[in-house]
């Protein structure tokens, strides 16, 4: 209250009128409060009325003018060569062709559609998750030397990083607030329903417009994959941590799937923490890391990933990075080989060598 | 004639009214039936139709995907579950199916056909082997599709599981194709041996062109107790001598146990079902590749030279 009337009067110029004041502080707590400093795409996205007050003539005439203002950016399918995309950086321009092991490139925003078996060239069978990459577009990109977020994620390096905001998922503008829709003005593609922001290094920084297809991921490549795992809410010990619960029968008495024992007596008398013990599974984020690209469809831009261990549900959003496992990540590749040429309609379908094609005779085993 | 014409087309709507059917039943002694009646009265049905069409000028669209499809490739109708239903991937699963298909012949079977598959295996002596024995259990829907084959060698009964779309599945040929009066015969492994006992060299047995299924209405002899499973709670209707070897109390167990009003829980018949509606635009779909490989079957066949069949199990 005091403070506030202070800077009133500092306002007013009449600070001299106040300079013998004492201004008591009581406590340093606002000093480090933390303060809030959400991205600038945190707005409010929905409206909270959707077309309640509009006229049936005026919807068609919205609906009319949604179509004029997006009709170009809006193809989901567009094959932008790669290449022509890249941002001419600093970096870019003063290193054309630098090994790019340490480089970042733009991650994807896809859903897991599925999981259905496939045979490699030796007769085994392997389960493969599908993934398909929904309408991701470039939205922005925030060089290093600007982007200074709240908190900073735990990567080694983190400042050499700028940030490459994408979008995925068309969404009807005429249900989204102004601001939100604001953000999706520099880059001129249609409102997006899920954000994700990727740190690159400089030299793998895109346009915002660029539109990002399975043709991204290379068939042999490496993939982290984090995802939301399916929500099981509060369950008890046996289901959300394996434990082998007690005897049906022989005397066992209400009993029969709990926890049994969480600590010992003495000096370690206390529950410790980290005890395993009902409670909420699931639903947490977690990444499944360095899973291989198999096969990939440009068409439906969907590709096939090994492993059924994807989190998340069928349908869920899952978010695709470059893997970070040292032995599985790309070792020796230049800028140049971000560059995607235009794939022909015919070689859509791409499959690892070291798999089985259906369309190949069927397998043998030869004698040796 | 016009209430005559009434009274059938009203038949053939209650008919008409029972739309969902199980995907996996293969009942096949209550669609025989039925396919019977249906084939009966088509004729009948053609004549009215065509006379009300010609009265009203409506065009008739005839159905083109044949309504046994479901039967002959089940495998092609996705997992009901919801959760689990994708459009894009089962899409994707068909194109795959059809891969394989161009290059193996699947032909069409059921629970109760005789099979001979003939796979490639890196154990075997020169690195392929033949399995003869009777389709056991027919499950699981897309490229994940299996059945199980059983027969006795030497004594000892032995199963295998067969991905109907393993690449290395060479050869699969049907032998004898019947159906049974269940919808799968896991109590073969407590019957007498000599019900799942198939001759190694048996030669395929030709069906006339056009002719139904014909159903086996053999009942199986068990074995006593101890079984497997509960065959006595599982209404078998395959099973001759069941009630030989149930005391009271199994009986009473059995009758306890028993759900006869889940036949009238549409809801769970519902879940459980792809509704006919989807299964009409999935075989549409893939019919014309289905249908090119079914006219191409019937031609090798024709150009087979007509060996009369021995009677050997």
């Amino acid at each position: 209250m005091l403070g506030g009337v202070v800077f009133k009067l500092r306002d007013l110029g009449l600070m001299k009128l106040t300079g013998s004041m004492v201004i008591h502080v009581r406590g340093k707590g606002h000093l480090n409060r933390p303060r809030i400093r959400n991205p600038h795409w945190f707005l409010r996205k929905k409206l909270s009325n959707i077309g309640e007050l509009t006229t049936s003539d005026n919807k068609v005439f919205i609906n009319q003018l949604v179509r004029e203002n997006y009709n170009e950016a809006d193809v989901s399918n567009n094959l932008k060569v790669y290449e022509q995309n890249l941002m001419k950086t600093e970096a870019s321009i003063s290193s054309p062709s630098i090994v790019i092991s340490q480089n970042r490139r733009c991650g994807t925003i896809a859903r897991k559609i599925g999981e259905y078996p496939l045979w490699l060239n030796n007769g085994e069978k392997i389960r493969t998750t599908l993934l398909q990459i929904i309408d991701n577009h470039i939205i922005s990109y925030i060089p290093p030397e600007k982007y200074s977020p709240a908190h900073y994620p735990n990567v080694k390096n983190v400042n050499k990083f700028g940030c490459l905001l994408v979008g995925a998922g068309t969404i009807n503008p005429t249900w989204l607030t102004k601001e939100y829709c604001g953000i999706f003005h520099e880059s001129r593609v249609m409102p997006k329903k899920m954000l994700a922001r990727f740190l690159v290094s400089p030299e793998a920084a895109l346009h915002p417009g660029t539109a990002l297809n399975v043709a991204h991921y290379r068939v042999g490549e490496f993939v982290d994959v984090r995802g939301k795992t399916i929500d099981y809410g509060f369950q008890g010990v046996v289901k959300r941590f394996g434990f082998k619960g007690m005897p049906a029968s022989h005397g066992v008495t209400k009993t029969h799937r709990r926890v049994g024992n969480i600590g010992g007596g003495g000096e370690k008398g206390r529950v410790w923490p980290g005890t395993k013990m009902p409670g909420r599974m699931g639903s947490r984020w977690r990444i499944n890391k360095g899973l291989q690209v198999l096969r990939t469809y440009l068409k439906y831009n969907v590709m096939w990933v090994q492993g059924s261990a994807v989190p998340g549900p069928t349908g869920g959003i899952v978010y695709l990075y470059d893997t970070i496992l040292p032995h599985r990540k790309k070792k020796i590749s230049s800028i140049a080989s971000l560059s995607y040429e235009n794939i022909d309609k015919v070689t859509d379908d791409i499959w690892s060598e070291k798999l089985h094609r259906f369309k190949d005779i069927r397998m043998t085993h030869k004698n040796e | 004639m016009n209430v005559s014409t009434r009274f059938l087309i009203n038949r053939l709507g209650k008919q008409c009214a029972f739309n969902r059917i199980v995907t996996y039943s293969t009942k096949s002694t209550e669609h025989a039936a039925a396919n019977a009646v249906e084939t009966e009265k088509e004729p009948k049905i053609k004549e009215t139709t065509a006379s009300t069409a010609s009265e009203a000028s409506i065009p008739i669209r005839k159905p083109v995907i044949p309504a046994n499809y479901r039967f002959i490739y089940p495998e092609f109708l996705p997992d009901p579950k919801i959760e689990w239903r994708n459009p894009i991937r089962e899409k994707l699963e068909r194109m795959d199916m059809l891969d394989r298909r161009r290059q193996i012949d699947l032909p069409e079977f059921y629970v109760g056909s005789i099979m001979a598959v003939t796979s490639s295996d890196p154990h075997a002596e020169g690195k392929v082997s033949r399995f003869v024995g009777i389709c056991i259990h027919r499950d699981r829907c897309g490229l994940r599709a299996r059945f199980i084959l059983r027969n006795v060698i030497d004594h000892q009964g032995i199963e295998v599981i067969y991905e109907l779309y393993d690449p290395t599945i060479q050869k699969v040929e049907v032998l004898r194709l019947e159906k049974r009066l269940d919808d799968s015969l896991f109590y073969l492994r407590d019957a007498l041996p000599e019900y799942s006992t198939f001759d190694e060299n048996m030669e395929a047995e030709q069906l006339e062109e056009g002719a139904p299924v014909p159903v086996n209405d053999i009942k199986v002899v068990l074995r006593p107790r101890p079984w497997l499973e509960r065959w006595e709670r599982q209404n078998l209707r395959g099973v001759a001598n069941i009630d030989q070897y149930l005391k009271d109390k199994h009986r009473q167990s059995a009758r306890r146990v028993q759900k006869p009003w889940e036949k009238y829980d549409l809801m769970k018949q519902y879940r459980a079902t792809i509704p006919e509606e989807e299964q009409n635009e999935i075989f549409a779909e893939v019919y014309a590749e289905l249908h090119a490989q079914e006219l191409q079957r019937k031609r090798n066949k024709r150009k087979r030279t007509f060996v009369k069949p021995k009677q050997l199990a």
